[in-house]
């Protein structure tokens, strides 16, 4: 089965432990999603809780339809337009339904932005990585590259580099291990 | 952490565990603030990878909702057999009871009739088919009048009949069940 949806059900019982695996899994992404539209990082994050509190709530109806990032992220969209509405003092007579957001696109107000110093950020990390990627040996560098970049299951990569999963799955934690290390050694240099 | 346990996280980034290696990854980042910690590394390494990281790198919200979800009941489905039976009222059964043994006196008292008129009716048949013979044009039409109605010439059957439908008029518009079954009657004229 699917991690996420097995980590929905164990929300839908009462776990609440899974749902905070599910929380470290896509925080970031939802935090990024959500920045495009808000302009302060600091409402941002709040507006980040407030879509994974809005998600705990709705996740007794998730069904597993879709996808659960794609379900978390329609979420994540729909508070974000909903606390632009609400800032510009225009709220709307109900909550934005999921179904309604596509009518929002237009208003100028809700269009993404991304800053300079943001840029600089995601592409200073992107640039760290991609040296990290090079120094890595040609099997660890192939392995996290088919991964990453073209999306291949761990049986699929593994039929592709024509090894056990196994060794898949340890050449891919051995990339990530090491360019953790060189994110952090960049970090510290220019603390 | 040992170096399996990491590498165990790495692969619940990917979404590449099932059973009961997932079972110990959950176990370990529900009880390891060290592999929680190592988990969001592996995870922002991805999240870089697909440009998916914003100005503060290292988000945590998770302390954050958990204490906003803190007076939250834990989430539990509805189990299946509470949700579909739907129990009737117990006056329900009594006035369903009532009307069915209404219903079914009401069915033989018809059956009897009808046995009783058809028994009636033959010498009537006979003499119309007599007739139909001698008098071919008048004939079929009063067979089939005598043939498509109940015959409730006598006092008897019609005083049986008639208390039969009073008894359930009287039932159907008291029992507030089948209230339409009110109007139910018969021309003995016809």
């Amino acid at each position: 089965m699917n991690v996420d949806l097995e980590l929905v059900q164990r929300v839908q019982q009462g776990d609440k432990k899974a749902f905070d695996v599910l929380i470290l899994k896509y925080q970031q992404r939802i935090v990024h999603v959500i920045t495009g539209f808000v302009h302060d990082p600091v409402e941002a994050l709040d507006v980040a809780q407030e879509a994974f509190i809005k998600a705990y709530r709705a996740i007794p109806n998730f069904r597993g339809d879709s996808a659960f990032y794609t379900w978390l992220y329609r979420i994540a969209i729909n508070t974000a337009k909903n606390y632009l509405t609400a800032r510009a003092r225009r709220p709307p007579a109900m909550d934005v339904d999921a179904l309604d957001a596509t009518n929002y696109y237009d208003a100028p107000e809700l269009k993404e932005f991304e800053t300079p110093e943001s840029n600089l950020i995601s592409n200073e990390l992107e640039q760290t990585i991609q040296q990290a990627i090079q120094d890595l040996p040609e099997d660890t560098a192939t392995a996290i590259r088919l991964r990453e970049f073209e999306g291949m299951s761990y049986e699929e990569i593994a039929q592709v580099m024509d090894c056990p999963i196994g060794t898949v799955r340890s050449r891919i934690f051995r990339a990530r291990e090491a360019i953790e290390k060189q994110i952090y050694n960049t970090m510290s240099e220019e603390e | 952490m040992t170096a399996n346990q990491n590498e165990l996280l790495s692969a619940l980034v990917d979404g590449e565990l099932k059973g009961e290696e997932l079972q110990q990854a959950l176990q370990l980042l529900s009880t390891n603030d060290i592999a929680r910690v190592q988990f969001q590394r592996h995870q922002l390494i991805s999240d870089a990878l697909h440009g998916h990281v914003t100005k503060s790198r290292t988000v945590d919200l998770t302390q954050r909702i958990a204490d906003a979800l803190l007076d939250e009941p834990a989430l539990a489905l509805p189990t299946k057999d509470k949700a579909s039976v739907i129990p009737f009222p117990t006056q329900f059964w009594k006035q369903a009871s009532g009307l069915a043994l209404a219903a079914s006196v009401g069915a033989l008292a018809v059956i009897g009739v009808m046995n009783q008129s058809q028994n009636q009716l033959t010498p009537t048949n006979v003499n119309a088919l007599a007739s139909v013979e001698s008098i071919p044009t008048a004939a079929p039409v009063r067979v089939a009048q005598a043939g498509d109605r109940w015959t409730v010439g006598e006092p008897e059957v019609e005083d049986r009949l008639n208390t039969y439908l009073v008894n359930h008029n009287e039932y159907a518009g008291a029992s507030n069940v089948f209230s339409y079954a009110r109007v139910v009657s018969y021309d003995a004229g016809q």
